[in-house]
């Protein structure tokens, strides 16, 4: 399924940002908030795992339904979930398209990736 | 015994709320009141147990601890040895600490960015485009009886801006304000400050522009040309809400990411701008970006005054050499045009998409922040210092450009922003002989 992928901040992540290694921050921001309707045609339910493709990169996320969300569109939590998949092609503006990123979704059985997980993946070393 | 900090600043968000009374006990605050969730944790958990105790540098596959003074010397020969250095962040900290930076950055002829770029630096090329139609946040919250936010949920990102500054405040021109204003929120899903409004608008993701057009011309006597529906939004109720904007008595448009993140970026805020300048042939209306960081706006102002642009500026031609896309820090990273990084108060690791974070790990950066966040994995030295608003007091600007200063309110022991820096910049200046 394609939807579109909007992300930004939510209270929680926004409560969690001097804690960006807990297991909080990661639940938080590998969440996939989408719209029931969505789910069924999708065959997931809350808790499942998705996973968002962008190119040749992609992220496996947690399903969160949110009757707010309009269909074809997916919301996450801003950080480095969403993050992963989006390009870094600013249109001449030097703004990313973090709102507006087209993905392509599919359920797997894959599990959702530690926070030190994606950033051992950059090269980084993660410190706890 | 307890000791009571009154006026207090938070340094989280744009609001920058100035009434905070924190409750302090033996060097540590203990108690938080009139802040808003995102205050409360800044306060209690930034720089507290989670804080690094001193500098240190990644050495194979762990951390090894450093002194200050060797944190100092290594970040000054990275810095040195880049043929095009990038120090970028600045606006988790005060302005003095800014300007230390802008000194720094043309000691070394490095681009220098802030967040901006990747929040309202589209709003600036904007107002760089067709001015800023703009007012303090005083006169909203006394005048206004229409308020808008568009692409913004400040319920979530800068919860007491509501309570402050607009729905649920008193106004010294409206007798009661609650009831008297007219709060419209529009939106590509209905927020949690959707939730609040009069009327909600929602847009389909990308329609910005588009709304925003249809908008100006029904203003300019053209309903004939809008189609039933523009963008997911019925032809009834854009005419529904313009009118509500023309018969304002004041009205103020607040506008977040929403609309520079989307597709157009520049060219929304654009276009919000014009209809804001249309709405003020008939009555009086005006604009504001949310502003994210506490003190992005501060960083603005002290790169406009220092450089004559306010972000994304690369000193390497000896003259400052603007051009946002190009001289924007995500930008020169995913092209791996820099081969160096200074990272100060700010996490690009969280928040700058994977081509740029990967760049970020690939060559040396240094981070300068009093806690292990998301950029800490990439880096090559971590340098902790004192948080802005709690162990250091400065200046700081609210998301309407209002200066206000910041209080110390304990003091930890770590050196400021500004003395890391000026002690970096005065080491960079004895190699160079400057």
């Amino acid at each position: 399924m394609k939807v579109m992928m909007n992300t930004g901040r939510t209270i929680r992540q926004g409560s969690l940002i001097e804690k960006k290694t807990s297991d909080s921050y990661a639940d938080e921001t590998s969440s996939c908030m989408m719209n029931p309707l969505d789910m069924l045609d999708l065959d997931v339910e809350a808790g499942d795992h998705v996973r968002a493709v962008k190119g040749d990169r992609s992220v496996v996320l947690s399903v969160v339904p949110d009757e707010e969300i309009s269909l074809g569109a997916i919301f996450v939590p801003l950080g480095p979930y969403a993050n992963f998949v989006i390009n870094s092609d600013t249109h001449g503006t030097g703004m990313p398209d973090y709102k507006t990123t087209l993905v392509d979704l599919t359920p797997t059985d894959d599990p959702v990736p530690s926070v030190s997980e994606l950033m051992s993946s950059y090269g980084g070393l993660w410190y706890e | 015994m307890s000791e009571i900090v009154k006026d207090a600043l938070c340094p989280f968000c744009g609001c920058l709320c100035d009434d905070i009374v924190l409750e302090v006990e033996d060097n540590h605050i203990i108690s938080v009141n009139n802040a808003c969730t995102l205050g409360e944790h800044k306060f209690l958990e930034s720089g507290g147990e989670r804080a690094l105790k001193g500098p240190m540098r990644r050495e194979g596959s762990g951390w090894k601890p450093i002194s200050y003074e060797e944190a100092i010397e290594e970040t000054a020969e990275i810095l040195l040895a880049a043929d095009r250095p990038l120090l970028y962040g600045w606006s988790g900290t005060y302005t003095e600490a800014q300007g230390a930076g802008i000194m720094l950055a043309e000691d070394l002829g490095a681009i220098v960015d802030s967040t901006t770029s990747v929040c309202h630096g589209p709003s600036i090329l904007a107002i760089q485009e067709v001015g800023h139609p703009g007012c303090t946040l005083g006169q909203v919250k006394n005048r206004a009886d229409v308020v808008i936010y568009w692409g913004s949920n400040p319920q979530e990102g800068h919860p007491r801006h509501l309570s402050r500054y607009t729905t649920y405040c008193d106004g010294y021109f409206l007798d009661n304000a609650a009831h008297d204003r007219t709060v419209i929120v529009v939106d590509v899903r209905k927020s949690a400050t959707a939730t609040l409004a009069d009327h909600f608008i929602q847009i389909k993701p990308g329609g910005d522009y588009a709304v925003l057009s249809a908008m100006r011309a029904i203003l300019a006597g053209r309903e004939d040309v809008i189609p039933s529906k523009v963008a997911g939004v019925t032809r009834e109720e854009l005419i529904k809400i313009v009118n509500i904007c023309k018969n304002a008595r004041f009205g103020s448009l607040f506008f977040g990411v929403g609309l520079t993140m989307s597709q157009g970026k520049y060219k929304n805020v654009r276009n919000a701008i014009e209809f804001v300048d249309d709405l003020n042939r008939s009555t009086k209306f005006t604009l504001t970006p949310m502003r994210g960081h506490y003190n992005v706006y501060g960083f603005n102002e002290v790169c406009t005054w220092m450089t004559g642009y306010p972000y994304a500026v690369d000193l390497s031609r000896g003259i400052a050499f603007y051009n946002p896309g190009e001289t924007t820090a995500v930008d020169v990273l995913a092209r791996k045009e820099c081969d160096a990084c200074l990272v100060i108060a700010s996490d690009p690791g969280a928040h700058f998409p994977s081509a740029s974070v990967g760049h970020l790990a690939e060559i040396p950066t240094v981070l300068i922040d009093p806690v292990p966040n998301l950029t800490t994995p990439l880096c090559r030295l971590q340098i902790p210092v004192a948080v802005t608003g709690v162990d250091v007091g400065g200046t700081a600007y609210r998301m309407d450009g209002v200066p206000l200063s910041m209080k110390k309110v304990i003091d930890r022991g770590y050196p400021t922003d500004e003395e890391l820096i000026n002690a970096i910049r005065k080491r960079v200046e004895e190699v160079k002989g400057i």
